[in-house]
């Protein structure tokens, strides 16, 4: 690319992620809806929303929900990360891919499985009741919430800890070893405060994705009130009978203002985590740490927690959709139907929702990774203060949440006239997708440019290649596999999100995310269980194709 | 007739100066190393060839066409260079094959297809690899690599070659070959090659000419027999082969030499550096050029011997002589105390 094009690339991008977020800046300032022909410039939305008891209560449960949840899934995630790089603990290969699941399964569907598992009908409680005769827990409270929240945000430390455990060499450790360390101290002294600041890092995000926390709570919180900062933007939506765009937009502000800071140190913390790695030691052949005869109870931990936020909630969400009732004294086997899955058919947004999914998470994520990559390439082995323009624009629609971003996609495309026409189509999602997960893809697709060292792009220049024909021939093809993977993750990943598309529902964009959290509203359970079983088993094909592809690119 | 010409080259990373004024004529069918340590700035040098890197100040011409000019504003981009550049880590394309590889500058300049196959075919079998346009890099030995990259670089006839290294990645054994194989193949085509490296005795088995570099500045050019003989400086000699070193001081000067001394022994030897009298100095005498002889007379001293080290061909021994030592080279020696004849000619005082 010369470097006309790339300063083109950079300042689109730049116009398509300051866009949402100034249109919403602008809408909290205004009396009404943007799109009135008398608004006027004032302060009444924040003033509104700064003198509602609610706002402070969804503030302060979102709060309290961040730091326990943050509490639970960092030590539980270093503790698995250490068991599961570090030791010979029994059957480590089988649970490593299971470890990340609840990562893939959206957190809407993982919400529903708690509730027909553990809710006060649910299969586990009345099986449990039956057997034992009482419910010793009660779902809808905000201690069950936090516990959830913290223990299917485990895989996140997990990833991040062990990828940095397994970089490091174990020489460091065989060190400690022969200067007369054991194994656990060598763990406490050595191995867990050389990856601290990964840790530190996943703690940060952990965080960060308790404050944006918007399934889990929807599903969980509203029963009992309990409001987050998200939930109270969704059902601050009719709050005044008519959309309320103003309070939306102040609320929008407000939780971009809470999450910029957390971004930035994210990224801060990133940096400083990356150094200190770098400074690991030869990543020879690690030979694993002996735990004895720790490793059985510390099997049994896992395989409890798997359980617990894995199994339980897929599998009763899954039984949920094959039966016609349940109740004490039911044998399922008998109320086996596929009378949901039929019904779903009947509906023709549903099975739209079930298409456009599919079309989003493929086409859409291939289209994404190909905007990832030009971006990519804008910034490629440049240096210069666009691409430093570039490093902190990617951060912005980091801060907003899925819900917020749809919003202000939403008002983008209604605010824009040669937009507007385009507002009920898949095109307005895949914008709001791609804005979502920017920084993601483009994490990805770097990644995969990082392989290449530069010598290859420069020795094209040399023979005589233009830097146009540099990236075609010789710096794409080269990357082909690492975007292959890319638009695998991003599939997955379109595949599950369901916040982003809750306010661009309409006929013509439904997506089985949005559609899923609109009939949870209405109490449709039937349906909501097999769609999200219809869900569950998309992502698990897309997770397959990864897993064997993974195989075939490693052999 | 000069092919390559570079006029005051200053380049900077940031506030770091790397090259502090580099000027050198490269004349046609002339095999020049640029020698120097790490952080030297040869690598650096190479690169400003190649157009990788944008020097601050400075002319680059090839032939009589100036490729760099920072007071006209010119610099033109690697690719409209036309030169051949043989990486480091030879930087082989792993999704083509060795014949796409060596192919691929000739696709970029419309040859067809008739010729291409033809003169890619010949460059293969210049190299000794005619037989193997079909493997990928990764299926060939570092050796092979090597010799695809140069074929890569050779195929559309540059008027320059550029090595970085050529020869680092290569064992032992196989660089002894490489060596005498690559200044072979280069005298045949009578082409113009610069080649960078650290090791003194590979830029003076391959090159015709070896500018010497530290710190960013020329500090020697020359044919390899007058950097290695005619020093300009202590950190010539001392890059260019194993020397004894003699701290001293200038006790007196006479005809171009000076005499300086070896705890109380006075020893003449030729005066490299115009140190005046009474200042400090060092005497550098090669290895080889200290003879172990039977008595006492002009620039000799005695010394006792410390040690032996048999090394095959010869043995190394190893002299006190006050605080000092020397070491020579020779045959087995009984312990004791030896005279050692230091010759005028062959000490050099900087």
């Amino acid at each position: 690319m010369n470097r006309a094009t790339r300063i083109a690339v950079i300042v689109a991008m730049a116009i398509a992620v300051l866009a949402p977020i100034g249109l919403v800046v602008y809408q909290s300032f205004l009396d009404g809806p943007f799109f009135q022909p008398k608004t006027a410039f004032t302060f009444s939305a924040y003033e509104f929303v700064l003198d509602d008891e609610d706002f402070f209560d969804a503030l302060y449960n979102s709060c309290v929900i961040a730091f326990g949840m943050t509490a639970i899934a960092v030590p539980v995630g270093a503790m698995l990360a250490f068991l599961m790089a570090r030791t010979d603990l029994p059957g480590r290969r089988w649970i490593e891919p299971v470890i990340l699941v609840p990562m893939f399964v959206s957190s809407v569907v993982l919400a529903f499985g708690f509730v027909v598992s553990l809710g006060p009908a649910g299969f586990v409680t009345l099986w449990f009741k039956g057997t034992f005769g009482f419910v010793p827990w009660y779902l809808y409270s905000k201690t069950t919430l936090i516990v959830i929240a913290g223990l299917t945000h485990v895989p996140h430390v997990f990833l991040y800890t062990s990828s940095a455990l397994r970089s490091l060499g174990s020489d460091v450790e065989e060190a400690a070893r022969m200067t007369g360390a054991g194994p656990l101290r060598t763990a406490l002294t050595v191995s867990l405060p050389m990856v601290m600041p990964n840790i530190l890092y996943a703690a940060v995000l952990v965080f960060f994705l308790g404050f944006e926390l918007f399934g889990l709570p929807l599903v969980l919180g509203d029963p009992e009130g309990i409001l987050v900062l998200a939930t109270y933007l969704y059902k601050l939506t009719n709050k005044l009978g008519t959309p309320s765009y103003q309070l939306m937009a102040v609320v929008v502000v407000a939780i971009i203002c809470i999450a910029l800071p957390l971004v930035a140190l994210q990224r801060f913390l990133l940096r400083a985590a990356n150094r200190y790695v770098s400074v690991k030691g030869k990543a020879a052949a690690q030979k694993p740490v002996s735990i004895g005869v720790w490793r059985w109870p510390a099997a049994a931990m896992i395989t409890a927690w798997l359980l617990f936020t894995v199994v339980v909630p897929i599998s009763g969400l899954v039984l949920r959709a094959f039966v016609s009732s349940w109740g004490e004294g039911v044998n399922l086997l008998d109320v086996l139907t596929l009378a949901h899955f039929r019904e779903l058919m009947e509906f023709p947004n549903l099975t739209r929702g079930i298409v456009n999914t599919l079309l989003i998470a493929s086409v859409g994520g291939a289209l994404s990774v190909g905007v990832y990559t030009m971006l990519n390439l804008a910034a490629h082995r440049w240096q210069s203060g666009w691409t430093k323009l570039m490093d902190y624009l990617v951060l912005l629609p980091r801060a907003m949440p899925g819900l917020v971003a749809g919003l202000a996609i939403f008002w983008v495309f209604l605010f824009t006239p040669f937009l507007s026409p385009l507002r009920q189509t898949m095109i307005a999602i895949w914008v709001a997708y791609t804005l979502v997960w920017l920084a993601y893809g483009m994490r990805l697709v770097s990644g995969a440019l990082l392989q290449i060292g530069p010598e290859l792009e420069e020795a094209g220049r040399i023979v005589g290649a233009s830097p146009g024909r540099v990236s075609r021939d010789l710096t794409i093809p080269l990357v082909k596999v690492g975007l292959f993977s890319s638009w695998l993750l991003i599939f997955v990943t379109f595949m599950r999100e369901y916040s982003t598309g809750v306010y661009l529902l309409a006929p013509g964009t439904e997506v089985i995310g949005s559609l899923l959290v609109s009939l949870w509203g209405t109490g449709a359970v039937d349906l909501v269980t097999a769609l999200s079983t219809v869900n569950i088993a998309m992502i698990g094909g897309g997770l397959l194709l990864m897993s064997l592809f993974g195989k075939r690119s490693h052999g | 007739m000069a092919k390559l010409i570079i006029d005051d080259l200053h380049l900077s990373y940031g506030s770091t100066e790397i090259l502090k004024g580099i000027t050198a004529t490269f004349a046609q069918g002339e095999i020049v190393a640029l020698l120097g340590r790490s952080g030297s700035g040869k690598t650096t040098l190479l690169r400003s060839i190649a157009g990788l890197e944008e020097p601050k100040k400075g002319v680059i011409s090839i032939g009589d066409q100036p490729v760099f000019d920072a007071a006209a504003g010119l610099n033109v981009p690697s690719e409209k260079r036309g030169l051949g550049l043989v990486f480091q880590s030879y930087a082989l394309w792993p999704h083509k094959t060795v014949f796409e590889n060596v192919a691929y500058g000739l696709r970029l300049r419309n040859v067809a297809k008739a010729e291409l196959q033809q003169r890619v075919a010949a460059v293969l079998d210049g190299v000794g690899l005619g037989h193997l346009g079909d493997r990928y890099p990764h299926q060939m030995s570092g050796g092979q690599q090597q010799r695809v990259a140069l074929a890569r670089a050779l195929v559309y006839n540059p008027p320059v070659i550029l090595l970085d290294e050529p020869l680092s990645n290569l064992d032992a054994k196989l660089r002894e070959e490489a060596r005498i194989w690559i200044r072979t193949l280069i005298k045949r085509m009578n082409l113009t090659a610069v080649f960078v490296t650290h090791d003194q005795v590979e830029a003076m088995a391959i090159a015709d000419r070896i500018v010497l570099l530290d710190g960013g500045r020329i500090v020697q050019a020359g044919t390899p027999e007058q950097l290695y003989t005619e020093p300009v400086s202590l950190f010539a000699s001392e890059f260019m082969g194993v020397n004894n070193q003699i701290k001293s001081r200038v006790q007196d000067k006479r005809g171009g030499y000076a005499r300086i001394e070896l705890s109380g022994h006075p020893l003449w030897g030729k005066d490299r550096a115009g140190k005046g009298v009474s200042e400090d100095a060092t005497g550098v005498i090669r290895l080889e050029q200290v003879e172990v002889v039977d008595g006492e007379g002009e620039n000799r001293i005695p010394a006792e011997l410390e040690t032996s080290v048999y090394l095959g061909s010869h043995w190394e021994h190893v002299f006190r002589c006050g605080d000092q030592t020397l070491r020579a080279f020779g045959r087995p020696l009984a312990a004791g105390t030896h005279w050692l004849h230091l010759p005028p000619e062959q000490l050099w005082v900087f």
